[in-house]
């Protein structure tokens, strides 16, 4: 049956069938375990969490406060759920699943939350916001009514083995083709980009984003990894450190992408894997790819931050702080510093290799984020959206008068440089590996050991 | 939704500037969108061989390059990439060669 009553102000490009509001129902259901039931009974309505929202913050209209998304979703649970909502669902905020609902959802937990968690972290009386809208994305997911955009990212990931479907033909060659440089900027012929190399200490997993478009941040741990002497590898297959099911909502297929590192790890016989700076991919698979998959991992996953901070610590590498004269800011990445706990490694790193580093207010777990994260940036739809909801980050850097913004997540980067475009900032975007690198005093050549790495 | 106004044709443009259609395209759309959305009067030809690798690359393979073949065919070090188109590869020279918005984070 497809219902005519979606008002036209949500412009859908598809018609809803009753058989998608049947399945977002029996999703929904199946997605709220006892935890995220009590907690959606339990919004006092304080209205604090609008005040943490940056899409709430530069367009102050309800459908923008944190709560209100939330309410939207737990609407659903009071009226098939609760006796009140059952009886008196109006008194109740309480709403049955239909055409018109599905596209209040689609437009408010797909269009106007990157699921940075600012809210949840603001709440009080602690409920997981953020956790309760991705609820709501799984429904939509499993009725297929994920934005299409969003979704060709997942797909594409799924078809091809990583979210830009990179050929294996196109992937070895811009591989081999950053070798030369590395034993260019290295002046050592055997300096190596490994790949499918077995037993190494590490596999490595990137953005593929760098591989396409930016390949200098993949030149860059290159050049780190190998002045620190360290035994990794990419794999030929799995790379992608990304996992855009953390967006969509689909908690099988997130499952299916994350346990790919795991099992590419595996056939290599690497001990641990590596994660690159993508502040979802941290996420979605150190922390979340467990809880989808049912299981441990069976190899630790770390962040790259934790590898450079500990090649800092160990004295592998040696940094000239000299090479960055300009004040540099530190971005946080929701997803690897308010949901991830990677919060010292980079300020350590940084300290470390510039000149001049000054914080952001808010920083660390309070905050903002810069508008991308969430799927956003992949949603064309919402981009208008998103560049105004940006507005709170690129207002951030401006009062750091810093000349350099490094992230440590390439979603973030991209955000960001719109940012700088849009809001005239007159900055420079880097990873922290690239700042790295680029800090990097190396070794003598005759420091070097056979094997292509340096002595330990 | 935006129009790119070329020699009296209106042509959509998605939420970020992206050819809504990228059949319909040719050097004079490609000039425009550069203005429109790069903010570049002119085109020189570093720009054009750039744009006309990675436009034939899409006729062919449905798909944006990799900078890679982009550097490889055309002669140009990666760093003038950058330097040619100011939103970079993907939202810069992929926009300006008539392509759909690459999947991904960009």
């Amino acid at each position: 049956m497809v219902n005519e009553a979606v008002p036209a102000a949500f412009s859908l490009e598809w018609p809803i069938t009753q058989t998608q509001l049947d399945k977002i129902v029996a999703a929904f259901d199946a997605a709220i375990d006892r935890d995220l039931a009590a907690q959606m009974l339990t919004c006092v309505h304080c209205g604090l969490c609008a005040d943490s929202c940056h899409y709430y913050l530069t367009d102050p209209r309800p459908e923008n406060i944190p709560a209100h998304k939330a309410e939207m979703v737990a609407g659903l649970y009071r009226r098939n759920h609760t006796l009140s909502g059952r009886l008196f669902p109006s008194l109740n905020h309480a709403r049955p699943m239909d055409a018109a609902r599905a596209a209040e959802w689609i437009d408010s937990l797909y269009g106007r939350c990157s699921l940075c968690a600012r809210c949840t972290v603001n709440c009080t009386v602690g409920i997981g916001l953020h956790q309760i809208i991705r609820a709501g994305r799984t429904a939509l997911a499993a009725a297929g009514l994920v934005p299409s955009a969003l979704q060709s990212t997942v797909d594409r990931a799924v078809e091809t083995g990583n979210n830009m479907g990179i050929s294996r033909d196109e992937w070895l060659e811009t591989i081999e083709w950053l070798t030369d440089e590395l034993r260019n900027e290295t002046g050592d012929p055997d300096a190596l980009l490994p790949i499918d190399k077995p037993d190494c200490d590490y596999l490595y997993a990137i953005n593929p984003r760098e591989a396409k478009f930016y390949p200098l941040s993949l030149l860059a741990a290159g050049k780190l990894f190998y002045a620190a002497g360290i035994s990794w590898t990419f794999a030929s297959d799995h790379y992608d450190v990304t996992n855009y099911g953390l967006f969509s909502g689909d908690n099988e297929i997130s499952g299916m992408i994350s346990g790919r590192l795991q099992e590419t790890a595996a056939r290599l016989n690497a001990k641990a894997i590596i994660l690159g700076e993508c502040g979802h991919g941290y996420n979605a698979n150190r922390w979340e790819g467990p809880e989808w998959r049912g299981k441990p991992h069976e190899r630790a996953e770390i962040s790259i931050l934790e590898i450079i901070q500990r090649s800092i610590q160990e004295g592998r590498i040696v940094l000239d702080p000299k090479r960055h004269a300009t004040r540099v800011t530190l971005h946080d990445p929701c997803n690897l510093v308010r949901l991830g706990g990677v919060i010292e490694p980079q300020r350590s790193i940084l300290s470390r290799a510039v000149s001049e580093f000054v914080e952001m207010t808010p920083n660390l777990e309070k905050n903002f984020c810069c508008g991308g994260g969430g799927g956003q940036l992949s949603m064309t739809r919402y981009a208008d959206r998103r560049i105004l909801a940006g507005r709170i980050k690129a207002d951030q850097i401006a009062a750091t008068e810093a000349k350099v913004v490094v992230a440590p997540c390439h979603n973030c980067i991209d955000q960001l440089s719109e940012l700088n475009r849009q809001y005239k900032l007159g900055v420079e975007i880097k990873t922290v590996t690239e700042m790295v690198a680029d800090a990097l005093v190396l070794a003598p050549r005759s420091a070097v050991t056979s094997d292509g790495g340096h002595p330990r | 939704m935006t129009h790119l106004d070329v020699a009296g044709k209106q042509l959509a443009l998605n939420e970020e500037g992206f050819l809504l259609d990228p059949r319909i395209w040719d050097h004079e759309v490609a000039l425009a969108l550069a203005k429109a959305e790069e903010g570049l009067e002119a085109l020189t030809a570093e720009h054009w061989s750039v744009i006309d690798f990675i436009r034939g690359h899409f006729l062919e393979h449905n798909m944006a390059p990799m900078v890679r073949a982009v550097c490889k065919s055309t002669g140009l070090p990666l760093r003038r990439i950058y330097e040619l188109f100011p939103s970079g590869p993907a939202k810069g020279a992929c926009k300006l060669a008539g392509l759909p918005k690459p999947d991904g984070c960009v």
